[in-house]
């Protein structure tokens, strides 16, 4: 046992490392009309990665990224499902070439995400906790 | 190899053939046999290897199958694991058409969730191998990609039955390919093998042995690098059995030659052999028989023809004998033989000796010999047995037999009774002594010719021994009858014999007996016709007498007698008496005779007259002698002692010369007592000089060498001859008182005795007369100048002690 414990606390801490350095939960937003309180963390990778897109409430539910290289995208994903952005894409990519799940929306910034949300009852994103400002719902919190 | 079934070439005997059925080809080559065994074994081991080969094949295949199969699902397990959670169809139907492009897939599937999200199944296939296809079903639950935890799939792949099968076929294939030509290269290899260096070497020893003669084995060659192993021991072996066939065969001909000459010899020996030699089985059936048996038989006839003959059949005098001693040679299970009489050409008799012998299996060998002569031998040497060669009469032998036979006629009625008589030629004995033996032969052969002549002709007749013979009158049972017989038979003897040219006349005595009023048995009548004899010879020449029962009790007495004088010396029954004896010139009596006396315990004093012959007959009379002159030394002792000068004669018997009382015992016994021999003298009478005159005489030298005077006593009775006293020791001459008692009447007997004193005086010998009883025959013998005289005129015998008494009677009466 001790050997396999030794490894993965220095994986623990090298996790560890970045999110002390940004300090800064991710949090998913939803558009308050939609009629969802908070979802789980199964609900998100459902919708976020294509399995199923559908709120609680049953309103089908659209997936927003923020834009690539954004650093939220990919703390958003390593905090999600632990993978890093070049494994989501592969992941997308096998999607997008053979299948018909397609990956959530691309926004090209942060604000057009949040807009986006905004605007569509079944839009749902994610943003740094500092960056949430009104009629966004948080539904679900993903801490560091 | 193959060889023809009994080939005709065979030379030897000992060819074998094919006893078994034909035998299909291969079973006959060792090559092929053993080719097709090691084929056999091989294709059993190599199917075996096909068929494990298959089977493994088919697990290995299988297993690779299945580790491809999750090698493939290993590979697309990412992409099935995004289709499956994103539950997107097309994406799975790529996955599952990529999959189904692999050549081990036969279908595959993949399930998200509850749905088949795509499945793909090869086109065309049978619902057996779609079976086989589900069989093989490999199948994996799959992970969400983002939670290894939760599965969200399943991936299904069938892989490819047909492939398994082409692969453990294609596998089986490739062994099977293998193994055959394995088992070819080791087939060759077999045949070479065996061929080489089996059936090689074993066909041409076969074949060589195959052609072989036995008379003429030759060694087999060796094989070559076979010298020491099994074919090699083999040749070996077969040579040496060869060699040991060849010696065993040779040596078993040399036999077999020997038997034959061996054969013919026994065969020679048994058709050659004189005797009849035969072989007859449990039925008495001749199985065979030689020339000898049917020319002893006078069967010669029989023998061409060859037919069965039955020993019993031939004409044996009694068969039934014959029959027993088979049985008993059957029975007995050993030789035996007999003799048995044959017939030949219904006249001939002869005699057979049969001597049988079992040989096994119920045969017996039997042997005849014709023993006809012997048995004449036989015959006649019975005849001979019984027979006098000299006068051709029965000898005593068969005179018994005839006697028995005798007795047996009359016991069975057959006859009355008879008479039988011996006859005895009186003085024969001293013609056969003067006249020499040839003369007496030719007596006794006239005598038997005049005893025929006077019986009849059933009448038998036999010598007895010497000059007696037996006669039998059969069927004379009447004495007066026997007694005319005895007549003519005294009368025919009388006659004179004619022998050389002197004709002699001797006379004969019989005794006769009858049966069954004398005797009942043989002995009996024997001992009473001896008897009568003896009565008859008694009293005189010519006579026969009857056995009468008186003579049976004199001869009892007699032998009572005998029996009792044997212990009369010792039970002190004998004494001695003594007769004075008288010397007229010195006038009184210078001696005696002892006459001894036997005074028997029931019959008072027996005579020596009756004792004295008897004791000589039974050899008592040694005894008596030697008591005698032990009896006399010690009375010459006493008178010794008392002063007189007496001597004493005793009576010496022929019997005991010369050894009944020899000359040293005298001499001993004379010297014991202190006494002169020259007092002690010897009385004999002439019969001393009738039989042994040699022995006689040197005895009487010798005692009269040692002192003892000899008298000569009873002279004048006997043969006196003037030559037996020249020629024998005689010192002094008895007169017998015969001559002495008819003197006084007689003058002729005085002028006798007379000159009987004149020429003893001048041969310088003393007389004493005997016999004096009166004074009157004293007075004669004095005048005729006799110096001795005895007698009851002075003195009977008298005990010693009345000796004196009587000493003094003579010089009274002188």
């Amino acid at each position: 046992m001790m050997r396999n414990v030794l490894p993965r606390l220095i994986v623990l801490l090298a996790m560890l490392m970045p999110v002390l350095a940004h300090a800064e939960n991710i949090v998913v937003v939803a558009n308050p009309a939609a009629g969802v309180e908070t979802l789980s963390r199964n609900d998100v990778i459902n919708i976020f990665l294509g399995s199923f897109r559908q709120l609680p409430s049953g309103i089908a539910a659209l997936p927003i990224d923020l834009p690539p290289g954004h650093p939220a995208r990919a703390e958003f994903y390593r905090l999600l499902v632990g993978k890093n952005p070049a494994e989501i894409n592969t992941y997308w990519a096998r999607l997008i070439f053979s299948g018909k799940t397609r990956p959530p929306i691309q926004a090209q910034q942060v604000e057009d995400a949040v807009s986006m949300v905004q605007g569509s009852v079944g839009a749902i994103t994610y943003l740094e906790r500092s960056k949430v400002s009104g009629k966004l719902k948080i539904v679900f919190e993903l801490a560091q | 190899m193959h060889r023809k079934a009994n080939g005709g070439n065979c030379l030897s005997g000992n060819c074998y053939s094919d006893m078994t059925t034909v035998q299909p080809f291969w079973r006959r080559s060792i090559l092929l046999r053993a080719a097709a065994q090691v084929i056999g074994i091989a294709l059993v081991v190599g199917l075996g290897f096909v068929l494990l080969t298959a089977h493994l094949t088919e697990r290995f295949t299988q297993e690779s199958v299945s580790q491809r199969v999750r090698e493939l699902m290993t590979t697309v397990e990412s992409t099935v694991q995004i289709a499956c959670f994103t539950k997107d169809q097309s994406l799975a139907l790529e996955v599952v058409n990529g999959l189904a492009k692999n050549s081990e897939v036969f279908g595959a599937a993949v399930v998200g969730g509850a749905d088949v999200l795509a499945e793909r199944r090869r086109e065309g296939a049978t619902s057996e191998r779609l079976r086989l296809a589900q069989a093989g079903r490999v199948s994996k639950p799959i992970a969400s990609p983002f939670d290894p935890s939760q599965i969200v799939g399943e991936i299904i792949i069938d892989p490819d039955p047909e492939i398994i099968r082409i692969r453990v076929r294609e596998n089986g294939g490739f062994v099977a390919l293998l193994l055959s030509l394995q088992l070819l290269v080791v087939v060759a290899a077999v045949v070479a093998v065996v061929l080489l260096w089996i059936v090689r070497p074993i066909k041409r020893m076969s074949d060589k042995l195959h052609v072989m003669d036995a008379r003429s084995i030759e060694p087999l060659a060796m094989p070559p690098g076979q010298e020491n192993t099994e074919i090699g021991r083999l040749v070996t072996d077969i040579n040496q059995l060869g060699q040991r066939l060849v010696a065993s065969r040779d040596e078993e001909h040399h036999l077999h030659l020997q038997r034959e000459i061996g054969e013919r010899k026994y065969r020679a020996i048994f058709e050659n052999a004189d005797s009849g030699i035969f072989v007859v089985d449990q039925h008495m059936v001749l199985e065979s028989c030689n020339h000898a048996f049917y020319r002893q038989l006078g069967l010669l006839r029989l023998a061409e023809r060859r037919e069965e003959i039955s020993l019993l059949g031939l004409p044996w005098r009694m068969p039934d004998l014959l029959a027993g001693l088979l049985d008993r040679c059957a029975v007995l299970n050993r030789s035996v033989s007999d003799d048995f009489e044959y017939v030949v050409d219904g006249k001939e008799v002869r005699w057979f000796s049969v001597t049988l012998t079992p040989v096994g299996d119920q045969l017996i060998q039997g042997q005849l010999t014709d023993i006809s002569r012997h048995k004449l031998a036989e015959l006649s040497a019975q005849q001979e047995a019984i027979t006098d060669s000299l006068t051709g009469l029965l000898n005593r032998n068969g005179f018994l037999q005839r006697i028995d036979e005798e007795i047996m006629a009359c016991g069975n009625e057959a006859s009355s009774g008879f008479a039988l008589l011996i006859v005895d030629l009186d003085g024969f004995r001293r013609v056969n002594e003067s006249m020499g033996l040839a003369s007496g032969d030719q007596i006794l052969s006239i005598t038997a010719n005049r005893l025929r002549s006077c019986l009849k002709g059933g009448d038998i007749i036999s010598r007895l021994g010497n000059d007696a013979f037996g006669i039998i009158l059969r069927s004379t049972a009447s004495e007066r009858a026997a007694a005319n017989v005895g007549m003519r038979i005294s009368v025919a003897l009388k006659g004179f014999f004619e022998v050389g040219s002197t004709p002699l006349q001797l006379g004969a005595s019989i005794g006769i007996t009858l049966f069954p009023s004398d005797g009942a048995d043989q002995e009996t009548l024997l001992r009473n016709a001896e008897m009568a004899l003896d009565h008859a010879r008694v009293g005189g020449s010519g006579r026969y007498t009857f056995f009468d029962f008186t003579m049976a009790r004199n001869a009892e007495h007699r032998r009572k007698l005998e029996n009792d004088l044997r212990f009369a010396v010792r039970r002190n029954e004998l004494m001695i008496h003594f007769q004075p004896i008288i010397d007229l010139s010195l006038r009184r009596m210078t001696g005696a005779e002892a006459l001894v006396r036997w005074k028997h315990p029931e019959q008072g004093l027996i005579s020596p007259d009756v004792f004295i012959p008897l004791a000589e007959d039974t050899g008592a009379i040694i005894n008596i002698g030697l008591w005698i002159v032990e009896t006399v030394c010690q009375q010459l002792a006493t008178w010794k002692r008392q002063g007189d000068d007496y001597y004493i004669s005793i009576n010496i018997s022929a019997r005991q010369i010369p050894d009944g009382l020899p000359p040293i015992t005298l001499i001993e016994t004379v010297n014991r007592y202190g006494v002169d021999p020259a007092s002690l003298a010897i009385e004999i009478t002439e019969s001393v000089f009738m039989g042994d005159s040699e022995a006689a005489q040197t005895w009487l030298d010798a005692v009269h060498e040692l002192g003892f005077r000899i008298y000569l006593d009873d002279f004048g009775t006997g043969y006196s001859s003037l030559s037996y006293i020249k020629r024998f020791p005689v010192d002094v001459l008895k007169v017998d008182k015969s001559f002495v008692r008819d003197m006084s009447e007689d003058n002729s007997d005085r002028a006798l005795v007379g000159a009987i004193i004149n020429m003893a005086s001048s041969l310088g010998l003393t007389v004493v007369a005997e016999g004096v009883e009166s004074a009157h025959q004293l007075e004669l013998l004095e005048k005729a100048g006799c110096r001795c005289v005895q007698g009851y005129y002075f003195s009977r015998p008298v005990p010693a002690d009345e000796i004196e008494a009587a000493s003094r009677h003579v010089q009274q009466l002188l």
